[in-house]
């Protein structure tokens, strides 16, 4: 069974609340049932990265009625807790386990070397095992859409973008968002605020402040709260959703978004678990059907011929025809990281450490 | 021109969730109570602002149940130190502990939600004065009230009658008992107070500044606010330069990062801290001007006797 | 009829020790009020809450390697809290001891010596040491509060390892993402039960039990402490150098701290993260207080806190209770024992109307 409605998966997880949910009791004896373990590092918001992550394994409750169980355990912050709650939810019987973070990449690999018969897959993970997946989000690709948006819409030439770290999925968003902005707009920049902290939104309306004072009129960013948006709103600039939709409350001045989907990376792992056919994937997934990442839908204010010209490209992404980090490409520093007639791989961008031009602004050198 | 108006707005509206939370301290430690429980009782005042306002839409509504919300906190904090004579020190990290689970608890599911915008201008004067008129319309109507607050305090502690008593139960609680001041119910005011405006401090963040909720979002400023009232030598007006001088040097940090100064950014975040620790190191050095300022039975509990 | 509060002449030893009890018991009547109202089974809840967590062996390593950072913490903590010295950075000398013994265990230099997980040992008492003496020197030389500037540093190395994690020592093999090489076997703690986390570590806290139970009891230095913490005139007047008692206070805490730095790095994580603790410095504070600063007491303090933190990860699983009821817990928990104190000093007295015509006792 596969989702194919919106609508109708909206309907069948909004019709579940997340306190029966995570409430359920574990039978170890019943047969055929899928016992599912999710586990998040924070609290599940509204919106957001962890709330992105509840929409993936509603979905797959949805998709298997009464096949699988989920237990969730939220808020789970540190490495050292959980090693710890992986290891109880596999020894209470739990077959398919999820990491939704990076930061479950260490832990989970400790306990998938001590529990062989338990399938277990991390978002963000760059290391598989025998029973253990990773699940990864080219949102490269649509955060190239945006930048294709927000370059037209730019009247500054100036974009701003609020960074929380500079991981590698931090670094290729941005990357794309450049590109993207390049390609219809050369003579785009974009500055670079770091706010070194997931969890001060108070920081994030700052750094708005101090790049729209500066010139900035279409903010972008990696904390995923919707505070740079209203930020942004409140000073009549343009914003790009990061995670969620935020239009919500963003009404007016959202353009459009780049957000994760993770509802197929619950679904197949959790299908073939019930098959038995479940293999250890290495999942890199953009645009389109199944991807792991999709736009938020485009403002009414953006002229009908921008968004001709995104869709195009959301088109050419999904078949292939035009590629993100194609060559030639040269970083910031002027240093050619892709000859002409080549891209980079995937692994390649899965470490990515290096800007690519127009961007502006402080950058850790390894 | 308008880049001067954006950084002086960013800077005030920076401070004043720390002018709220250190001028409350500040009334509390004038009374001879320490409570080191700010940031607990901010953070209870941010989440239950953020849901009073989210459910009601009233602004003055949620900063009011925050005053209230953080005065209760305080109350706990009073009742085990004023009347059960606990260590106030330690019962203030119970409180700060404390404060952040309950918020942690109240707003799980609040987590992330976002207020919409709301246009609550400032001032708008008859008269175009560059640079001032901009600046002042700028500004929330909280900032206001911060800037009254503070007049308040000021001229209550140092002008009226009754901040002259709170003043003597600071300096000698036994002498103020014995000319027949409730020591005790003044104290528990005072606390009140200053868990009241912490409150609102928190609610300020989660309603205006930020505006939404999220698990540790006061970030530190409870503590910060603390050592604003040290660097102030419980001063109402150093307080207000603490604050704002703490929330520009977080501001103009990301205004050099946006034009482009390319310096490692965790060390930029340092700055505020490391800035409050030399300023304190440079007030404190002082003893003999401490001394003279600091309430002299600060953090010690009184015992009326019987 | 009224309820007042008398002085004792003496602090009370029954209650002393009943106090916690108390605490404990009431912070069991909150528990069972939450449960209720959030419409668990009570009973059911607290068998998830404290009894499924330990009725294992795993369970119990784990109950113990959690406790160990916590009870030894707690234990330099209460060296300098006995003499009114407040360290409340003990997470920031956490999270410096990591660094030093993760610079240690990075270094290519020491790789294959035996002495690797020694080194790493000493480095992370140094780094939490030289991290609490800023504070000290501080305090000592400019009179600058201890409370703030210990705090503060929380958040300067947090901002560090941050730092390094995302630029120097970032794993080479690492996909750029912020975390430092995994560190080689010989700079790990050895496992002491098979199939469990639970490793050498916890040893080092044991033995620190043992000394500090010893300094604090038996040598001159630590009845000095307690002097000092007593009475600053008094112990001025005895001669003892109260500058001495900051800088003893703040280097223990900041000793046991940066240990329990190498513990985390050497033990569960086994590599530099961005974050190290889990808020390990700040709940010692609790564990400290509520084991009455007594190295016994602090064990059975660090036990129950770290009982706490298990079951609420436990309970999440098999009850859904929410995540935050193991803070509120343990916030609770130091509150109702502070409230309880009252009990050691003062005594209850039930006093009947005094009539008006009758003067009262000294006012």
């Amino acid at each position: 069974m596969r989702i194919v409605n919106r609508r109708d998966f909206l309907k069948a997880s909004s019709s579940l609340g997340i306190a029966a949910l995570g409430a359920r009791a574990l039978d170890a004896f019943a047969q055929d049932v899928l016992n599912v373990g999710v586990v998040h590092q924070y609290p599940i918001g509204e919106v957001g990265w962890e709330t992105q992550h509840a929409l993936g394994w509603k979905a797959m409750e949805a998709a298997f009625p009464g096949k699988v169980k989920v237990t969730v355990v939220a808020d789970v912050q540190q490495a050292q807790d959980s090693e710890r709650v992986f290891r109880e939810l596999a020894s209470q019987g739990n077959k398919l386990i999820f990491g939704t973070t990076f930061s479950h990449m260490a832990p989970m690999l400790k306990v998938a070397r001590t529990a062989p018969n338990t399938h277990f897959d991390c978002c963000a993970s760059v290391t598989t095992l025998k029973n253990m997946g990773a699940f990864e989000a080219r949102n490269y690709e649509a955060s190239y859409v945006a930048g294709v948006i927000a370059g037209r819409m730019t009247r500054s030439n100036t974009l701003g973008w609020v960074g929380a770290f500079p991981i590698p999925q931090t670094v290729w968003r941005m990357n794309g968002f450049m590109l993207g902005a390049r390609s219809v707009n050369p003579k785009a920049v974009c500055n670079v605020v770091w706010i070194n902290t997931w969890n001060d939104p108070a920081k994030e309306k700052d750094a708005v402040n101090a790049l729209i004072s500066q010139g900035a009129d279409v903010l972008a960013g990696s904390p995923n709260t919707p505070v740079q948006g209203v930020a942004a709103e409140e000073r009549g600039a343009w914003s790009i959703a990061n995670c969620s939709d935020f239009s919500k409350f963003v009404p007016k001045k959202q353009l459009t978004g780049d957000i994760f989907d993770w509802r197929s990376a619950y679904i197949d792992s959790a299908r073939d678990a019930l098959a038995g056919t479940w293999k250890a994937q290495d999942r890199f997934r953009g645009l389109g059907e199944g991807g792991f990442c999709a736009m938020v839908p485009y403002n009414a204010a953006i002229p009908a011929e921008v968004v001709a010209d995104a869709k195009q490209r959301e088109k050419d992404i999904v078949s292939g025809k035009l590629k993100v980090f194609a060559g030639p490409l040269k970083d910031r520093d002027g240093k050619q990281r892709v000859a002409a007639g080549g891209s980079l791989s995937d692994k390649e961008i899965r470490s990515i450490n290096w800007l690519v031009e127009g961007i502006n602004g402080p950058f850790p050198k390894s | 021109m308008d880049m001067v108006v954006s950084v002086i707005a960013a800077t005030l509206g920076a401070g004043t969730p720390l002018i709220f939370a250190a001028l409350g301290e500040l009334v509390a430690e004038k009374s001879g109570v320490l409570n080191l429980g700010v940031e607990g009782m901010m953070l209870v005042g941010a989440i239950v602002a953020f849901i009073t306002m989210r459910s009601t839409g009233d602004l003055w509504l949620g900063v009011a149940v925050a005053g209230v919300a953080g005065a209760l906190m305080a109350l706990l904090f009073a009742f085990a130190t004023l009347t059960l004579q606990a260590n106030q020190v330690a019962a203030g990290l119970a409180l700060a502990i404390f404060g952040a689970g309950v918020s942690a608890f109240i707003g799980k599911g609040f987590v992330g939600v976002t207020l919409e915008n709301r246009a609550d201008a400032g001032l708008s004067l008859p008269i175009d004065i560059p640079l001032l008129s901009p600046l002042l319309h700028s500004l929330h109507p909280l900032v206001y009230v911060s800037w009254l607050l503070f007049a308040g305090v000021s001229w209550f502690l140092f002008r009226s009658r009754a901040g002259l008593v709170l003043r003597a139960v600071g300096e000698s609680p036994a002498s103020a008992h014995a000319v027949g001041y409730p020591v005790i119910r003044i104290r528990y005011l005072a606390t009140l107070f200053g868990g009241a405006m912490a409150g609102i401090g928190g609610a300020y963040l989660s309603l205006v500044y930020a505006p939404l909720w999220l698990e540790g979002m006061v970030a530190g400023r409870g503590w910060i606010a603390l050592a604003l009232v040290v660097f102030a030598t419980w001063r109402p007006a150093r307080v207000m330069l603490g604050a704002y001088l703490f929330g520009g040097i977080t501001i103009v940090q990301y205004f050099a990062q946006s034009a482009g100064v390319a310096f490692a950014t965790q060390f930029m975040s340092m700055l505020p801290y490391l800035a409050t620790i030399v300023v304190l190191v440079v007030i404190s050095r002082d003893v003999a001007m401490i001394r003279l300022n600091a309430p002299v039975s600060l953090g010690k509990p009184f015992h009326p006797g019987v | 009829m009224q309820l007042r509060l008398e002085p004792r002449a003496l602090q009370s030893r029954a209650m002393r020790y009943a106090s916690p009890l108390i605490a404990a018991a009431l912070t069991l009547v909150m528990g069972f009020i939450l449960f209720a109202a959030l419409g668990k089974n009570p009973p059911a809840a607290f068998y998830a809450f404290f009894i499924a967590p330990i009725n294992s062996v795993g369970g119990l390593a784990e109950l113990f390697l959690k406790a160990s950072p916590l009870v030894l913490i707690a234990l330099g903590l209460a060296v300098g809290f006995r003499s009114n010295i407040w360290n409340i950075g003990a997470e920031g000398q956490l999270t410096l001891g990591a660094i030093a013994a993760g610079w240690v265990a990075l270094d290519p230099a020491f790789a294959d010596s035996p002495l690797l997980l020694a080194a790493m040992i000493v480095a992370g008492i140094l780094g939490g040491m030289a991290w609490a003496a800023i504070p000290a020197f501080l305090r000592t030389r400019f009179n600058a509060n201890e409370i703030l500037v210990s705090l503060m540093l929380t958040y300067v190395a947090q901002l560090l390892v941050n730092w390094l994690v995302f630029g120097p020592w970032r794993d080479p093999q690492g996909f750029n993402t912020p975390q430092s090489a995994l560190f080689a076997d010989g700079a790990l703690f050895p496992i002491l039960i098979a199939n469990t986390r639970l490793n050498a570590s916890v040893l080092l806290t044991l033995a620190a039990v043992v000394v500090s139970w010893v300094f604090l009891e038996k040598s001159f230095l630590g009845y000095k402490t307690r002097v000092v913490g007593l009475s600053s005139a008094a112990a001025r007047y005895a001669g003892f150098s109260e500058k001495r008692t900051v800088w003893v206070g703040m280097l223990a805490g900041g000793a046991a701290a940066g240990l329990a730095g190498v513990g985390e790095v050497a033990g569960p994580l086994g590599q530099l993260l961005p974050t190290i603790s889990p808020g390990y410095g700040f709940t010692a504070i609790i564990v400290a207080f509520v084991g009455r600063l007594d190295p016994v007491g602090i064990v059975f303090a660090g036990l129950l806190m770290s009982l706490l933190y298990l079951g609420g990860d436990s309970a999440q699983i098999s009850m859904g209770l929410p995540a935050a009821a193991a803070a509120l817990f343990q916030g609770a928990l130091l509150f109702f024992l502070l409230g309880a104190d009252v009990l050691v000093n003062f005594r209850v007295r039930v006093i009947r109307a005094v009539p008006l015509d009758q003067p009262r006792a000294a006012l």
